[in-house]
């Protein structure tokens, strides 16, 4: 025989710890079924607990409480009813402001550019600690992000797709611009020399080749430097001396895991994107110097350039440029969180970590170039 | 055992430079402790150091009877958990809205807990503090005595058992502070919550303290309930709560 009403009783102490398991006990009741709640036996109840009462009140109009203590009556009226959430289911939610997002990134980047170089010395004796310290964290990303696809826990939902966005939609048409530029500029300067030779044909391969495997990476590293790397550093930085950063250790996040995970992901992730994009930019621009100026067919152009450049050479591009992208995240973020807590700190790391980033960059091409070689 | 704050011998500093010294108090469940002293006394200092931000140079700190190593993260973290801080600017993440700041505790602690609760719980602190109309906002659209009381808004979300602020009234208007200091005893009255506050606004500290602990040139100048200050006769009190004439300190 089924229930004529559900009966709920809580427990002594009714606390977060227990609102999730009386969810599940009105889970799938229609709303106008008739719910007791009994707290003969609670004697203490937390603001979870009270949360889960005032959802009931809102939701389940036949919903009665039974029993309910003086001392549980008094901390009721302390938490407003539901009202404040009708109006808001009513409200309109705002998206994501990009504007405020970013406006104090803005400003961090333009404080940076007025410090300029002056900042940069570094002590020899500092070099030592600063190596390990970006070390720490270079380890330190690579275990909570192999943690978190474990653990789905200590980043905030939905960052990831956020970071995405501003990596891979706010970036493509800089990277864009920038590779069909170097595009054309490799294939004008090259094709003056291989006329020379008679040679004109292998401006295809060379501008394929180069900038597949070459140009594109290199590039696309540094602008990504400079406008990723700069935004990520004021941002941390900026979170570290406004005591954010603080503030999220005593809420017991981890910020190395909460801002850095997602911004790793999303570079991960934008990647592969935008180097698709800037490889077809980039010929593109050696394709219309080819035809204009060279006066090699678009057709024959692309068969002498897919002669000459393999999937392995797109390959070995995307893996360049996705180290670089590492590179980026990791050196932001140490020079973020190593900020030197006051505003003018920020514009000073935010210098500093474009600096570090397209060094680092530069040298990691040159490996690249002696493994590959 | 009712201390849940117990300090022994603890120097605090950046550094290595000694900031206070020999500090020894213990803080009782359910008490309303107020930090009292001149600016860049050590006030904000001697609440970093209790919260692990900065580590101590020695001595030993014990929260719960159990002491802190302020090394181990694991340790910490289980001590956040029973924490909440307001800092003096509020520290919002400026990225979130004020429901998603003030949310972000649950979400980090307690993922599985429904979004339905989750939302009734924001929505209450957020009327607690006057703010329930605002929770689509950003901080930066607010002004900074609204982003202070998201701030409280947020470090009572979890119902810790110590809420550390920092100057908790300063910027705000008179009704708006005189509303929090309400908060703040009934939150102690009725859920036994601890309070440690740092702050300068007199008018506060007379309406919230039980005890106070008064620092002055690198030590503790007083410690002990907060009415027996008046029955003192100490120049450097009497020249604090202006009740005597200038001294020059």
């Amino acid at each position: 025989m089924q229930e004529d009403k559900k009966i709920i009783v809580l427990p002594e102490r009714f606390l977060i710890e227990g609102v999730a398991s009386a969810m599940n006990d009105i889970k799938g009741l229609n709303k106008d079924y008739p719910i007791e709640i009994d707290l003969k036996n609670t004697r203490f109840i937390d603001s979870a607990g009270i949360a889960f009462i005032n959802y009931l009140k809102g939701n389940y109009p036949n919903a009665v409480f039974e029993n309910l203590k003086p001392e549980i009556e008094k901390i009721f009226s302390m938490f407003p009813s539901h009202d404040s959430l009708e109006k808001d289911r009513k409200r309109k939610k705002t998206g994501i402001s990009e504007r405020i997002r970013f406006r104090r990134v803005a400003h961090s980047m333009e404080h940076g550019l007025e410090h300029g170089l002056e900042h940069l010395d570094v002590k020899l004796s500092d070099i030592r600690g600063n190596f390990k310290n970006f070390f720490v964290l270079l380890a330190d990303e690579i275990y909570y992000t192999y943690q978190y696809f474990f653990q789905r826990r200590g980043i905030y939902p939905g960052e990831i797709w956020h970071q995405f966005f501003f990596m891979a939609y706010k970036s493509y048409p800089i990277v864009s611009v920038i590779s069909f530029l170097v595009g054309v500029t490799i294939a004008l300067t090259s094709a003056e020399q291989l006329r020379n030779f008679g040679a004109d044909i292998y401006l295809a391969d060379l501008v394929g080749f180069g900038m597949i495997r070459e140009l594109v990476p290199l590039m696309t590293g540094i602008i990504l430097a400079g406008k990723i790397g700069a935004s990520i550093t004021a941002e941390i930085a900026s979170m570290n001396v406004l005591e954010e950063t603080d503030a999220l250790k005593t809420m017991g996040v981890i910020p190395e895991k909460f801002l850095m995970v997602p911004r790793l992901l999303a570079m991960t992730m934008a990647i592969p994107l935008l180097v698709v994009i800037a490889d077809v930019v980039g010929v593109l621009g050696g394709v219309l110097v080819g035809k204009f100026f060279s006066e090699i067919p678009v057709r024959t152009f692309f068969d002498e350039m897919l002669r000459a450049v393999d999937l392995g050479d797109f390959l070995i591009g995307q893996m360049k440029t996705m180290v670089f992208g590492w590179i980026i995240v990791v050196s932001s973020g140490y020079k973020g969180f190593s900020v030197e807590r006051s505003p003018a700190g920020v514009g000073v790391a935010t210098t500093e970590c474009v600096v570090l980033s397209i060094s680092l960059i530069i040298v990691g091409d040159c490996i690249f170039a002696l493994i590959l070689y | 055992m009712n201390d849940i704050i117990q300090v022994e011998k603890l120097d605090v500093g950046y550094d290595g430079i000694v900031v206070l010294k020999q500090l020894n108090f213990t803080i009782s469940k359910g008490d309303i402790t107020v930090i009292l002293g001149k600016s860049g006394c050590g006030k904000t200092t001697i609440l970093k150091t209790l919260l692990g931000l900065i580590p101590p140079l020695s001595g030993d700190v014990a929260f719960f009877g159990e002491k802190i190593d302020f090394h181990s993260e694991k340790v910490l973290n289980k001590l956040y958990q029973r924490i909440g801080v307001l800092y003096q600017g509020g520290a919002l993440l400026n990225s979130l809205t004020l429901y998603e700041n003030v949310a972000l505790p649950i979400k980090m602690q307690h993922p599985e807990l429904p979004p339905q609760i989750e939302r009734e719980m924001v929505y209450s602190r957020l009327a607690q503090v006057g703010l329930d109309e605002s929770a689509n906002k950003y901080p930066a659209e607010l002004s900074g005595g609204m982003r202070k009381r998201t701030a409280l808004a947020r470090a009572m979300i979890m119902d810790p058992d110590i809420i550390f602020c920092d100057e908790p009234s300063a910027g705000l208007d008179p009704i708006t502070a005189a509303g929090l200091d309400v908060l703040m005893r009934n939150l102690r009255d009725l859920f036994g919550i601890t309070f440690v506050v740092v702050t300068h606004e007199l008018r506060s500290i007379e309406k919230i303290s039980d005890r106070a602990l008064v620092l002055h040139k690198g030590r503790i100048h007083y410690f002990g309930d907060y009415k027996d200050l008046f029955t003192l006769k100490d120049p450097f009190i009497d020249t604090f709560f202006m009740k005597g004439e200038d001294h020059d300190y």
